[in-house]
């Protein structure tokens, strides 16, 4: 029974960060109803940043609020100046490719500017301490329960900004109408650039996050790795959920990780399971779990 | 043509429409067939002018835009986004490699398993895709590229232990005495990518291809008027399979290598393909092939760069698109129109173009 | 269930698979090997090219055993990644490259007589076997007339992929650079692999020491989904076979991915008392993290792609007291400070190292090391051609250079295809980040061939 437990919370572990970076898909997803395929490496990049903050001497939470910060604006720029003009376009194969764009150029570039010729990795330093809490007569890594309250906090603090603040309004009603938001008094440019902001800054929590388990070993592979998790993860709670993001991301890590202990003939391909998960949850609710039916029009 | 509607349910329609809106009664297009004949011409002597190293990348060229004219199908005309295209590819490729290195074939003569393979699983996709919509086929599907490398590395152990199948050279070799491995390969390889290019113009032509772009552009009003949206959908998925398979093959026979050892190869292949697909001009016969020859010649530039190139790739593919919206074809109609706008001193720039894409704003529901 | 399937024919099961669907073939399990049992080793010529003693019979070659030799300069090919994630595998070549420098300024390598610079053209392959066959077919020509020789290139995939080419034209692939198994291959004589030893030799060392410290270890082994670990696994059990020691657990894990707690937490639950880590990058460190983490206390040993100074330096505590195994010495021990091969190592480094090189990296030694044998295989050729270079490469007689631990030597011959298979077991010293020599260096020379299950070497 210790070892079923000890799975799932190793999958909770990996789930959080499925989950943060599922949160961040939605948020633009709602905001802009683009996928943004470069989410990941924006995460990454974000992620060096929190790393290079600490190379500076700054303690690993500090670094992470200044990392929050940069990606703010990073996010929010991106925006402005790439995706805008290209979105103008009307045309929404066109911003796919530039945020593939994105994605190799962010990869390469956290390559070039962080990493020195010859270093396999870079380290980041934990953002919680070692060791187990006891809790009910269970033990519990204090690695895993602190991921847990991160995310908790995020939701609760998105769920604040969303729903009971005025800038929370008008990004709901820039989601769900522009044209007659624009009437109301609402620039839906900012707007536009408030999402991919906060998209970023939660991309900068789940990158830290992803690289600061374990070992705090990390390389310009570390959200390559999760990112196919998270898709699945915003795929299954339905695209515009994000409690459906959040909820979905820890069943991919719980999964992922019972898989990996009990199902032997899946090794090596344990992907099958979120994906095959995902594909059976689709064809009978096709918008995900917690998504909202859409109804066609003519 | 297509009447731009502005509601926000609708599902996003992509680019621009099929043909070149056909003026009525218009003249002979000598412009048009002198071109063509020029572009026959250089295509046909091209390998002779050029070295074998050369002529290889012509044939990635080749098989690149194969696989992007596949995906324009699926993508472009009939409006399914699918990222898995490189599995597909995939299939393919091992097809070809497998029956070549195991079993003796002729590697000619694997194109068409190949396709048929492709097609195969192309329509044991089509029909759960059927269920669904834009992101989420998009993710299904590229999750089956990521896939595809893991699955073959589990089951397919190659000769040093690793699931790799190489085509000797001698298979690939000429079948013609005067002419080199190199140039034949190129021969073979323009030849099915005329036929299939030709195949692809005449589809999109016709009723299939009408069907097609009507379930893209009004899938519910489609229906109403007798298109069997899930019939259109299902073939759609097939053909366009069975394109990327044969690029599949075509790459096995071009590169000597059908590789699953990299975990991602696939993914980059789909994602590619789309690259080529968009940067081209989606829903154009045209655009796959420009779309191919841009990136291949964008990857060659910043070749030798060494860790920046995919930083100057990506800075490229950014720049593209925000210069070129509509893609190489649709940039080239602009001009075209301008020139005439020009010539004619009339209409003004743009105006005689085609109708700009009838999209409306993508919907965040 | 038929157990004895040949890999064609379960290539050709998985393609008539793929018609009914992409995910029902998991009936086709892993077949365990089939060539274990017996002395299985390789008999005497080598795959139809063996008359006269020679390994490589250059009567069917073409004409080109001195292309690459131009203007008192001898041309070598390569391909390595250098950009993209795998990049760090770009400093073993500034070890080799800085070595051939100073020979250059020295004059150049003499071969029979006559001096020589060495020349070394690589491209980058960002790791992909396709792109590597590109590249060498482009530095090499597609008939061979091009660059004299392919020099350690990186990655066994990467390798596999252009030995038939390579053995068509008769042009040598000579120190490839991974450890497996399969460059004793008899029917590909024109490659050969490197001093670094053999996956199996790893395991052999690993399991010896167990029968000698621990004889009723219970294994728990951690590797990667390919042929890497199918080297480790099928090696060590191969080693264990009539001993007390048992393998409780074997998880595989995706290449290319870190996150292996999960794994770790399964080897733990299968009540190991041993840990066979044939992790390589960051799950290599992440894996001995975890294990620390859920206070798993096994005998730990990490794989040799393992011990770089990042990798184990990330791992810090957790990595404490760990085992491996190498053939080379290590810059960051302090033990070889005065030692003279050392020392000319780092002058070598400081004087002709490119800007950028980490001279206390273990694969920057790794790679001066391949350079300085190349020289002096060169200078012990009677002729400078092809053919004579690759037969002498299985002939190597006690040849020692570079950073190779002293007593460790190489020795090749048309049974024994490996360079170097003794090793000497290390411990790592989390306090001081660095790994200590403990023993002997202990003497696997030749022994390769029987010590790996046939499979593995002719494939």
């Amino acid at each position: 029974m210790q070892l079923f437990f000890d799975q799932v919370l190793n999958g909770i572990g990996t789930g959080a960060v499925y989950s943060s970076v599922a949160l961040a898909l939605v948020i633009i997803y709602r905001t802009t109803g683009l996928l943004n395929f470069a989410q990941g490496e924006m995460a990454l990049f974000s992620t060096f940043v929190t790393w290079w903050l600490t190379d500076q001497g700054l303690g690993i939470w500090p670094a992470l609020l200044g990392s929050m910060v940069f990606s703010f604006f990073a996010g929010a720029l991106i925006e402005r100046v790439i995706i805008r003009p290209v979105e103008a376009a009307k045309n929404p194969l066109n911003v796919v490719i530039v945020t593939l764009g994105l994605f190799l150029a962010l990869n390469a570039l956290c390559q070039l500017i962080f990493i020195k010729p010859g270093q396999e990795a870079l380290q980041m330093p934990l953002m919680f301490p070692k060791g187990d809490i006891s809790v009910l007569g269970l033990d519990i890594p204090k690695a895993i329960l602190g991921r847990a309250i991160v995310l908790a906090i995020e939701c609760a603090v998105l769920y604040v900004l969303l729903q009971k603040t005025k800038i929370g309004l008008a990004l709901r009603a820039v989601a769900s109408n522009p044209e007659s938001s624009r009437l109301v008094g609402i620039n839906p440019g900012n707007m536009l650039m408030l999402g991919w902001g906060i998209a970023a800054v939660l991309g900068a929590i789940a990158g830290t996050m992803a690289a600061s388990r374990g070992t705090g070993g990390f390389d310009t592979s570390l959200m390559q790795q999760v990112l196919v998790y998270a898709f699945a993860a915003a795929a299954l709670g339905g695209f515009d959920s994000p409690v459906g993001a959040v909820i979905s991301g820890l069943i991919v890590g719980i999964a992922r990780a019972l898989t990996i202990q009990y199902v032997d003939f899946l090794q090596g391909i344990e992907l099958v399971v979120p994906l095959g998960l995902i594909f059976i949850v689709l064809l009978f609710k096709p918008n995900g779990l917690f998504g909202r039916n859409i109804v066609e029009r003519v | 043509m297509s009447d731009p509607t502005n509601l926000p349910d609708t599902p996003p329609a992509f680019a621009t429409p099929a043909v070149p809106a056909a003026g009525a009664g218009r003249k002979v297009p000598w412009l048009r067939i002198a071109l063509g004949l020029i572009v026959a011409v250089v295509a046909l002597m091209l390998p002779y002018y050029n070295d074998p190293e050369t002529n290889q990348i012509f044939c990635q060229v080749m098989y690149l835009a194969l696989a992007a004219m596949g995906l324009n199908l699926l993508t472009g005309y009939n409006g399914q986004v699918s990222l898995g295209h490189g599995a597909f590819f995939g299939i393919g490729a091992f097809t070809a490699a497998i029956l070549t290195v195991d079993h003796g074939w002729m590697i000619e003569a694997t194109f068409p398993v190949a396709a048929v393979l492709a097609a195969v699983v192309g329509v044991a996709i089509g029909f759960p895709a059927l269920r669904l919509k834009g992101l989420y086929l998009a993710l299904i599907t590229l999750g089956l590229a990521v896939l595809f490398p893991l699955v073959v590395k589990k089951f397919v152990e190659g000769p040093g232990g690793v699931p790799l199948l190489k085509p000797k050279r001698s298979q690939v070799g000429s079948m013609v005495d005067f002419w080199a491995d190199d140039i034949y390969r190129y021969y073979v390889c323009l030849a099915i990518l005329a036929v299939l290019f030709l195949l692809a113009w005449n589809l999109v032509r016709g009723r299939m291809g009408r069907a097609m772009v009507a379930v893209r552009d009004q899938e519910v009003a489609a229906s109403t008027v007798g298109i069997g949206v899930a019939n259109v959908k299902v073939w759609s998925f097939a053909l366009s399979a069975a394109y990327a398979g044969v690029a599949g093959a075509m790459s096995t026979y071009v590169d000597r290598t059908a590789d699953a050892s990299n975990p991602i190869i696939y993914f980059q292949r789909s994602i590619e393909f789309l690259i080529a697909v968009v940067i081209g001009g989606a829903a154009t016969i045209g655009g796959p092939l420009l779309g191919a020859m841009l990136l291949v010649a964008l990857r060659r530039r910043t070749e030798g760069t060494e860790a920046m190139a995919p930083a100057l790739l990506g800075g490229a593919l950014i720049i593209v698109v925000y210069v070129l919206p509509d893609g190489i074809v649709g940039g080239l109609r602009r001009l075209g129109a301008w020139i005439r706008g020009r010539t004619s001193g009339s209409a003004p720039p743009g105006a005689a173009a085609e109708p700009t894409p009838s999209s409306p704003a993508p919907s965040p529901t | 269930m038929d157990t004895k399937r040949t890999p064609r024919l379960r290539r050709t099961l998985v393609l008539l698979l793929a018609l009914v669907a992409l995910v029902a073939a998991s009936c086709s399990g892993r077949s365990e090997d089939t060539g274990g049992g017996g002395g299985g080793s390789e008999g005497g010529g080598g795959g139809g090219d063996g008359e006269s003693g020679a390994v490589v019979d250059t009567a069917d070659c073409p004409d080109t055993g001195t292309a690459g030799i131009e203007d008192g300069t001898i041309k070598l090919a390569s391909s390595f990644p250098q950009s993209g994630l795998t990049s760090a595998f770009a400093q073993i070549s500034k070890g080799y490259l800085a070595y051939f420098d100073k020979v250059n300024a020295d004059g150049g390598v003499e071969v029979a007589g006559k001096k020589y610079k060495i020349e070394v053209v690589a491209k980058d392959d960002e790791y992909k076997p396709a792109t590597t066959a590109q590249n060498i077919e482009s530095e090499v020509g597609s008939d061979g007339t091009d660059a004299f020789a392919v020099f350690n290139v990186v990655g066994t995939a990467n390798n596999v992929a252009i030995r038939d080419d390579l053995n068509e034209l008769c042009v040598p692939n000579i120190f490839a650079a991974t450890g497996s198994p399969v460059w004793g291959n008899t029917s590909y004589p024109w490659t050969i692999g490197s001093t670094l030893a053999p996956y199996t030799v790893e395991a052999k060392a690993f399991a010896d020491y167990l029968k000698e410290n621990k004889p009723d270890a219970k294994v728990a082994m951690l590797v990667q989904n390919d042929d890497f670990g199918k080297a480790y696994e099928e090696g060590f059990k191969q080693q264990i076979e009539g001993s007390d020691i048992t393998v409780t657990q074997v998880k595989t894990y995706e290449a290319g991915t870190d996150e292996v707690t999960s794994e770790v937490t399964s080897l733990k639950a299968s009540g190991a008392d041993t840990f066979f880590n044939g992790a390589t990058l960051l799950a290599c460190p992440n894996a001995l993290n975890a294990a620390s983490d859920q206070g798993w206390d096994a005998v730990t040993f990490v794989s040799g792609t393992c011990i770089s100074k990042t990798l184990m330096g990330i791992a810090g505590e957790a990595a404490d007291g760990v085992f491996a195994t190498t053939n080379i010495k290590d810059p960051l021990n302090p033990a070889f400070a005065d030692d003279p091969a050392m020392k000319e190592y780092n002058e070598t480094l400081a004087e002709y190292g490119a800007s950028d090189v980490d001279p206390e990296n273990g694969i920057v030694a790794y790679g001066y090391t391949q350079g300085a044998l190349l020289v002096e295989i060169l200078q012990s050729l009677d002729t400078l051609d092809r053919g004579t270079l690759m037969n002498k490469m299985y002939d190597l007689k006690d040849l020692t250079g570079g950073l190779l631990l002293d007593g460790v030597e190489v020795n090749t011959s048309p049974d024994d295809r490996f360079l170097a298979e003794d090793v000497q077991m290390i411990q790592y010293n989390a306090a001081n980040k660095y790994f200590e020599n403990v023993g002997d260096v202990l003497d696997f020379e030749g022994t390769t061939p029987d010590i790996t299950p046939e499979d593995l070497i002719e494939s």
